[in-house]
């Protein structure tokens, strides 16, 4: 029996060599490169708690004037006055269930904590809200150009300048709906993460964003942004509203008992399908 | 497994005119007001939670349908799950709609027991 697993270990041994699995040119996960865990935005520790998170109103953004007829016309649909900050101020993706997209999503909008999964081929961030998920690929693990579908989260490549993750993000999707800094489908979005040790929070992750886009911008748009470890370490589970689905179902249920065919369709219950 | 669906079907009731409150910019949140009654419904979900209220002030006795943060946001600022449940009498403190009518934007409540769940206004 022992004899009989030891043969077989060695020929799977073999087997990979052959097949070049052990050329691996992944860099290690080092302490100081490892972003594994869930963050928070950063505080102070003893300022007094937050629920919700607004974003600071950043610097007046360097418009181009279609960048600027753009943005007006989105604060008119959504009915965005100026009159209330944050995500109060207008309508909003995250209000109807649509994830929010880079680069809101990194701005930590509606004040969520984000989990970050790191492996040396590939690091996956969650933002807690709908779960948004991005995938950063490191070298050798990209996807071909013809291969990328277009997202609000757009595609992400990683690599090390040090220690140092720099992440250069691009096949972007309109982004008119991004909160303070909205784009085309022209973006193009490099993000620095680097860990610090800290003496009061243990470690924070300092990030930052500069993002191009010649439809919008007459110059790059920059910011910054701290995260924590979350102290009870949890990130929730994010199920948007299933009101619309349940209805359906109940809808299909109360026909069914009616002894009627079930044909009750997402028209028959939302009248936004109308 | 029938108990969703009651629940459900009073929020598709009471929700209609709250459904339409995706955008928050209808709430006034500089003047905060409290109000005292029994809760009718108490959706806690994403991405908006509900409350139902029957309250009565001046004008008469009346349902009002309170919108406020997301399930997340209620958790981590003290709700525990069944802390408010319908026949419950709750104080809850609201950003009024602009306009003057029923309802509001939930800003802080307190549950029978006594836990104060609050919410940082925008800003």
């Amino acid at each position: 029996m022992r004899r009989g697993a030891i043969i077989l270990a060695s020929l799977a041994l073999c087997a990979a060599a052959s097949a070049g699995i052990a050329q691996n040119t992944d860099e290690a996960l080092t302490p100081a490169r490892d972003f594994s865990g869930v963050w928070t935005t950063y505080r102070d520790p003893g300022s007094p708690p937050t629920a919700a998170g607004p974003i600071a109103a950043p610097p007046k953004a360097p418009f181009t004037a279609e960048g600027e007829r753009r943005k007006a016309e989105y604060d008119k649909i959504t009915g965005n006055d100026g009159s209330t900050p944050g995500s109060l101020g207008g309508d909003n993706p995250g209000a109807h269930c649509v994830p929010y997209g880079m680069p809101t999503m990194m701005q930590s909008a509606g004040g969520y904590p984000i989990e970050f999964i790191m492996r040396p081929e590939q690091l996956t961030m969650i933002y807690e809200v709908e779960s948004e998920t991005r995938r950063v690929y490191m070298p050798g693990h990209g996807v071909a150009p013809e291969k990328r579908l277009p997202v609000r989260q757009g595609y992400s490549e990683g690599r090390w300048e040090g220690d140092t993750l720099v992440v250069t993000t691009t096949d972007l999707t309109d982004g008119v709906d991004q909160r303070t800094y909205p784009h085309s489908d022209q973006a193009k979005i490099v993000e620095r993460f680097h860990l610090v040790p800290d003496a009061k929070v243990g470690k924070i992750l300092e990030y930052e964003a500069t993002m191009t886009d010649p439809v919008y911008y007459t110059a790059p748009v920059h910011f910054t942004k701290r995260w924590m470890p979350l102290k009870d370490g949890h990130i929730m589970a994010y199920n948007c509203t299933e009101e619309p689905w349940l209805r359906l179902l109940d809808a299909r249920r109360k026909q069914l008992e009616a002894g009627q065919p079930v044909t009750a369709t997402m028209k028959d219950v939302i009248d936004v399908y109308n | 497994m029938k108990r969703p669906f009651l629940v459900l079907a009073a929020a598709a009731v009471l929700a209609a005119p709250a459904a339409a409150h995706h955008s928050a910019a209808m709430f006034d949140f500089r003047s905060p007001h409290t109000a005292k009654g029994v809760v009718k419904m108490i959706e806690v979900i994403n991405p908006h939670s509900h409350i139902a209220m029957t309250i009565t002030d001046k004008k008469g006795t009346r349902v009002w349908t309170f919108e406020g943060h997301s399930a997340s946001n209620f958790y981590r600022a003290g709700f525990n799950r069944g802390a408010v449940k319908p026949g419950d009498t709750i104080s809850i403190t609201y950003a009024p709609m602009r306009d003057g009518s029923d309802g509001g934007y939930i800003v802080a409540f307190t549950t029978p027991k006594g836990d104060k769940v609050g919410f940082d206004p925008p800003g």
